[in-house]
C-alpha cells in the first residue's frame, strides 16, 4: 500500500515538476530574448544630450562685408578695417556681452607667431567695450596646457589687463554636438558653454603655413573649439575644416597677416619661419577672408581644397572680389 | 523505503553534480574575466609591450643633468609624448614625425636665474634611427642658415638651433635673439650631444653616395616616405646642384635588390605617365625610355644595381641628361663594389 502510494505520487511530483521547469525555462529564454542588445555597451556610454552652437552672424552689407589693410601697426590697422566695414557697433550693440576666440593653440612666446598676437587681441577688447559691450569673454581650448599657453603667449595677461575675462576650458565647459549635414562632427564633443549664452562671438588668427592642411587661418581657428581626441580629423583635414565653418557663425573675424608664419608652422620655432606681410583682413565672410589670406602664404584658392569645400556647404565664397572689398594702407 | 532511499540518494547526487559544474562555471568566467584578451578589440599588444620597454629606458636617457646650462634653472615640468598624443603637443605637424619612425618627444623649459626674459625650450625627438632624425631635420631645415660647428647635422637660426644626434632630433628654441641665450643653447645641445650620442657616429651612407661636384652645400634631404608624392618612393635622398644659372635636384634611393629596384623605377615612371607626363626622346642611350616631360619640367628615373636614382624637375634637359649619366656612374660604382 506504502509503496503504491509513494508511486502515484512520485509522478504526480515529476509531471508537476517538469510543468514548472519547462515555464521556468520558458520565461527565462523570454527575458532573455526581450532584454538581449544586438549592438552590445556602446563606448560612449549613456547618450549625450546635444547642442547646437548658436548663430552669431549678421546680415552682410553690400560693400562692408570684406576691408583689407596694409600697415605695420596692428592697433592701426585693425581700427582702420574695423572702420571700414562700418565700426564696430555695427557688430556689437550696448549691453551685449561678447566672446572673443583668438587662436591660443601653443604654449609660445608672441614673438613666434604661432599664436595670436596678445595687442591684437586687447585692441579688439577694448573697442568692444568702447562699443558699449556689457562683458567680454577671451577664451579658447588649446592644443597644449591651457594656462601655459594663454600665459607664454601673452593673451591672457594682455586680455585681462583689456577688462576682458579669460575662460579656460574645463571638462564642464564641454557638450556634445552634431552638425546637421556634417560627415565627421557627429555627436562630438565642442567647448560649448562659454558660447551658450552670449551675443556676439569674434574670432581672432594669425595667418600661419600648416603641415597637414597647406594653412591656418580664421576657419582653422575653429579647431579649438573642438574636444575629445581632436586629432583623428587630421587624417580628413580639409572635411574638417569646412564642417567647422558651417558649425560657427561668428559675427566678424579678423585675420592677422601682419607677419604670417610662411613655413614649417603651425608651430614654427624659428624666426626665420616668419615674414612679414603687414596685411589685416576683417570680414563677416569667413571664407572671403581666408581666400585672400591664402595668397599671403603665396597659395591659390585652389591649393586649400576646404575652402572650395565650404563655399559648397553655404559657408561663404571664395571669390573674394565678388565682395567688393574694401582696400585701405597705413603709412 | 528502500526505493525512496534510492531517489533521495540519485536527487542528491545530480544535484551535487549540477552545482559543481555550476561551480566550474563560476570559475571559468572569473578565470577569462581577469585575463580579457584585448587583441580581440583591435588592440596590438605587442605595441604596448614595446612601448613600455622604451619608455623606461628614454626615462632613463633624460635626465635633467645633462641638460641644465650653467646659470639656467627649469622653468616647466618635464613633458613626454609619444606617437599616441605628440599631437598635444605640436598638433598639424605631428603626422611629419609619425610618418618618419616617430618614439617620443621629451621636452622641457629653462630660464636663466639672473634674467628671466631668458627663455628657452628643448625639444628632443626619439626618431628611432639616424636616418629618421635625418629626414625630419632636413625637410624642415631653414634656408639661408648658418652650419653649427662641432655637430654632424646642425644648423643655428637668430633664436634657434636645430640637430640630429644618433637617433634624436634635437630642437633647441629661444625665447629672445640674446647671445647670451645663444651660447646657453649651445651649451645645452653640447652637453645632451655628448650624452645622447657619446661613442656614436652620427653619419648616413647614402649621402656619400651622389657626385661631389657641384653640390649645393648641406642640400641633401631624406625623404622616409612619399618622395615627390609617390607613395613607391621612400626612404629617398635628394640632393641639390648648381649648375651654371640652374639648380637641378639629382635623387637616389637604395632597395633591398637589383629586382626591387627597378621595380621601383617602372613605377614612378609609370606614376609620371598616368598623371600627366609624356615620354622624351633621348640622345643618352642609357636614359631611353628613362626620360619623361612633366608639365615642361624634365623629369628623369632610372635603376642600377640596388639603387633607383634620377632627376627631378629640371628646367632643362640637357643639364638633366649630364647630371643623371654622373649618378648613374657614381651608383654604378658602389653596386661593383658591393658586389666584389
Amino acid at each position: 500500500m506504502t509503496e503504491k502510494t509513494t508511486e502515484k505520487f512520485g509522478r504526480r511530483q515529476f509531471l508537476a515538476r517538469a510543468g514548472k521547469a519547462t515555464a521556468s525555462i520558458a520565461a527565462a529564454g523570454t527575458a532573455s530574448y526581450l532584454l538581449y542588445d544586438p549592438a552590445g555597451p556602446t563606448a560612449a556610454g549613456k547618450p549625450e544630450e546635444l547642442v547646437t552652437l548658436p548663430d552669431f552672424s549678421i546680415p552682410h552689407r553690400p560693400g562692408q562685408t570684406i576691408s583689407i589693410v596694409k600697415g605695420t601697426n596692428r592697433i592701426e590697422t585693425v581700427n582702420k578695417a574695423i572702420e571700414l566695414l562700418g565700426g564696430l557697433k555695427r557688430f556689437v550693440k550696448p549691453g551685449e556681452t561678447v566672446a572673443i576666440k583668438p587662436n591660443v593653440a601653443f604654449a609660445s612666446p608672441p614673438m613666434l607667431g604661432a599664436t595670436a598676437n596678445p595687442e591684437l587681441i586687447a585692441e579688439v577688447v577694448r573697442l568692444c567695450y568702447g562699443s558699449g559691450a556689457k562683458k567680454v569673454y577671451v577664451t579658447d581650448n588649446p592644443i597644449n596646457d591651457p594656462l601655459s599657453c594663454f600665459t607664454l603667449s601673452g593673451i591672457g595677461k594682455a586680455a585681462e589687463a583689456a577688462g576682458a575675462e579669460v575662460i579656460l576650458p574645463k571638462n564642464h565647459l564641454f557638450k556634445h554636438t552634431t552638425l546637421e549635414g556634417g560627415k565627421l562632427i557627429r555627436n562630438w564633443p565642442i567647448f560649448f558653454r562659454p558660447f551658450e549664452k552670449i551675443d556676439k562671438l569674434i574670432g581672432i588668427a594669425p595667418v600661419k603655413d600648416h603641415h597637414r592642411s597647406g594653412a591656418s587661418m580664421s576657419m582653422k581657428n575653429w579647431y579649438g573649439l573642438l574636444g575629445g581626441r581632436r586629432n583623428i580629423f587630421h587624417q580628413d583635414i580639409n572635411t574638417i575644416i569646412a564642417e567647422l565653418a558651417m558649425m560657427a557663425k561668428p559675427t566678424l573675424v579678423i585675420l592677422d597677416g601682419t607677419e604670417v608664419m610662411a613655413t614649417n608652422g603651425p608651430t614654427g620655432g624659428s624666426l626665420s619661419d616668419l615674414r612679414r606681410a603687414n596685411t589685416l583682413i576683417a570680414s563677416t565672410d569667413m571664407v572671403a577672408a581666408d581666400s585672400y589670406g591664402c595668397g599671403l602664404l603665396d597659395l591659390k584658392v585652389s591649393d586649400l581644397p576646404y575652402l572650395t569645400k565650404a563655399q559648397q556647404a553655404g559657408a561663404g565664397t571664395t571669390n573674394y572680389e565678388s565682395l567688393k572689398p574694401v582696400f585701405a594702407a597705413i603709412d | 523505503m528502500s526505493s525512496v532511499r534510492r531517489k533521495k540518494q540519485l536527487e542528491s547526487a545530480i544535484s551535487i553534480f549540477i552545482l559543481a559544474v555550476l561551480a566550474i562555471i563560476a570559475a571559468a568566467i572569473l578565470q577569462k574575466g581577469f585575463n580579457t584578451d584585448i587583441t580581440r578589440f583591435g588592440i596590438d599588444t605587442a605595441a604596448i609591450q614595446k612601448t613600455q620597454t622604451q619608455d623606461s629606458k628614454s626615462d632613463v636617457v633624460f635626465e635633467l643633468a645633462i641638460m641644465v646650462p650653467a646659470g639656467f634653472e627649469t622653468l616647466s615640468a618635464a613633458e613626454t609624448y609619444t606617437a599616441e598624443n605628440l599631437y598635444e603637443k605640436i598638433n598639424g605637424k605631428a603626422p611629419l614625425y609619425t610618418e618618419s619612425g616617430f618614439k617620443k618627444l621629451f621636452t622641457r623649459r629653462f630660464v636663466s636665474k639672473q634674467n628671466e626674459n631668458l627663455v628657452m625650450e628643448l625639444f628632443i625627438y626619439d626618431m628611432d634611427t639616424v636616418k629618421n632624425a635625418f629626414s625630419v631635420y632636413s625637410t624642415q631645415k631653414r634656408p639661408d642658415v648658418d652650419a653649427l660647428p662641432g655637430f654632424a647635422f646642425a644648423y643655428r637660426t637668430t633664436n634657434a638651433l636645430y640637430l640630429v644626434s644618433d637617433k634624436y632630433y634635437i630642437e633647441i628654441v629661444g625665447f629672445s635673439e640674446a647671445q647670451e641665450l645663444f651660447e646657453a643653447m649651445v651649451e645645452t645641445a653640447e652637453k645632451i650631444t655628448g650624452e645622447l650620442a657619446a661613442g656614436k657616429v652620427t653619419e648616413i651612407a647614402e649621402m656619400t653616395l651622389f657626385p661631389p661636384e657641384n653640390i649645393v652645400p648641406d642640400s641633401i634631404k631624406l625623404y622616409v616616405a612619399n618622395a615627390f608624392g609617390f607613395e613607391g618612393l621612400t626612404d629617398t635622398f635628394t640632393c641639390r646642384y648648381k649648375l651654371g644659372d640652374e639648380t637641378v635636384t639629382a635623387f637616389l634611393s637604395r632597395r633591398e635588390n637589383p629586382e626591387d629596384a627597378r621595380s621601383a623605377a617602372d613605377a614612378y615612371y609609370n606614376f609620371l605617365l598616368s598623371n600627366g607626363g609624356t615620354a622624351k626622346s633621348t640622345a643618352v642611350k642609357i636614359l631611353e625610355g628613362r626620360v619623361v616631360d612633366f608639365y615642361g619640367t624634365t623629369e628623369i628615373v632610372f635603376a642600377t644595381g640596388p639603387f633607383v636614382g634620377g632627376i627631378h624637375e629640371a628646367d632643362n634637359q640637357k643639364t638633366a641628361e649630364d647630371l643623371a649619366v654622373k649618378l648613374i656612374n657614381k651608383l654604378s660604382e658602389t653596386a661593383k663594389a658591393g658586389e666584389k
